[in-house]
């Protein structure tokens, strides 16, 4: 399976952790020339050159921007106890995570994986709480992703990725 | 929505949204769904049709073009290559299939989460669209859908599955 990248908002809408396993190149979409006719242009009512120059952060608005529509728009079509799980595009699936105090996680990955919200869940009560929530040093509101992305953080995210989701 | 659990071969309802993101088509045939106002249908149906840009914004990888049409001299397909934006999306309890045409129109189609066969539905409504709309010398492009041959073709597709 393909793990395209992870990514924690929290409550204030701001994104405190994000983790890419994508070369760089893939991720803009400079390499491959991918044809564009001007008539292709219109039909569908897009551009498809938009993508280029967009950064990283500019990645983690559009995410939480869409993640907090879809998840309202749920909502508002299934009632309040209804919750959205995932998504799925030709090219890869989104899968949703939400915490009682509203922190979002967020995973990207290739199409064809099952929903992986108790792998998300499991993410947070057995990593982020347990290394971050616990940390004595670490703040309580994570401004800039502050005392997150710390050591331990890191490798049991790493030990828990390589466990649970085999290549 | 928890009392029909024997019979879960429901279809909620089916969105059509024009390729200009308006609701042209909305129809309800089964409940299950909050009800909402007209208004609120047209809200939800712009917001998912800038979701559903945003998604193809989003494309981790690029699908790769398959090797003929990168070839020199062969016209360059327009379709072969675009990330495509949401198809399915799931949520507790529902789901929602997208089915996107060539020309941008969008089908939304709101179901149990366990339907199967989706894809074959998906794929008969859009035939029906086809015969009943498309061909209809009294509709215009892009116009709120009214033909009844279209509703009376879809209820007995829906109803007779169901």
């Amino acid at each position: 399976m393909v793990l395209y990248s992870f990514y924690i908002f929290d409550r204030h809408t701001e994104c405190i952790y994000s983790r890419r396993w994508t070369p760089q190149a893939a991720a803009t979409g400079g390499k491959i020339p991918r044809p564009v006719s001007s008539s292709s242009v219109t039909s569908n009512g897009e551009a498809t050159t938009g993508r280029k120059g967009m950064s990283h952060s500019d990645d983690e608005k559009l995410i939480f921007g869409l993640v907090f529509s879809l998840r309202n728009m749920v909502q508002k079509l299934g009632g309040e106890d209804d919750t959205f799980l995932s998504y799925r595009t030709g090219e890869y699936k989104l899968h949703y995570y939400e915490t009682p105090t509203r922190m979002k996680f967020v995973m990207l990955t290739d199409t064809k994986q099952n929903n992986l919200r108790p792998y998300l869940h499991q993410i947070w009560a057995n990593l982020y709480v347990e290394y971050v929530v616990k940390n004595p040093l670490a703040p309580t509101e994570h401004p800039g992703g502050i005392g997150v992305a710390n050591e331990m953080f890191e490798r049991g995210l790493e030990a828990f990725i390589t466990a649970v989701l085999p290549v | 929505m928890y009392g029909r659990a024997k019979d879960n071969k429901v279809v909620f309802a089916l969105f059509i949204i024009s390729k200009a993101g308006g609701l042209i088509y909305n129809r309800e045939f089964h409940t299950g769904m909050s009800k909402l106002t007209s208004n609120d249908y047209l809200m939800l149906a712009g917001s998912f049709h800038g979701m559903h840009a945003i998604t193809k914004q989003l494309c981790p990888a690029f699908p790769v073009p398959p090797p003929s049409t990168t070839a020199a001299g062969l016209a360059p397909s327009p379709f072969s290559s675009r990330p495509s934006g949401i198809e399915v999306l799931e949520s507790s309890h529902f789901r929602i299939q997208c089915f996107q045409t060539l020309t941008g129109t969008k089908f939304l189609l709101f179901t149990e989460p366990q339907q199967p066969n989706i894809d074959t539905m998906m794929r008969k409504i859009y035939e029906l669209y086809a015969d009943f709309v498309m061909k209809n010398p009294f509709y215009t492009v892009e116009m709120p859908i009214r033909c009844e041959k279209f509703d009376r073709g879809l209820d007995g597709f829906v109803k007779v599955r169901s």
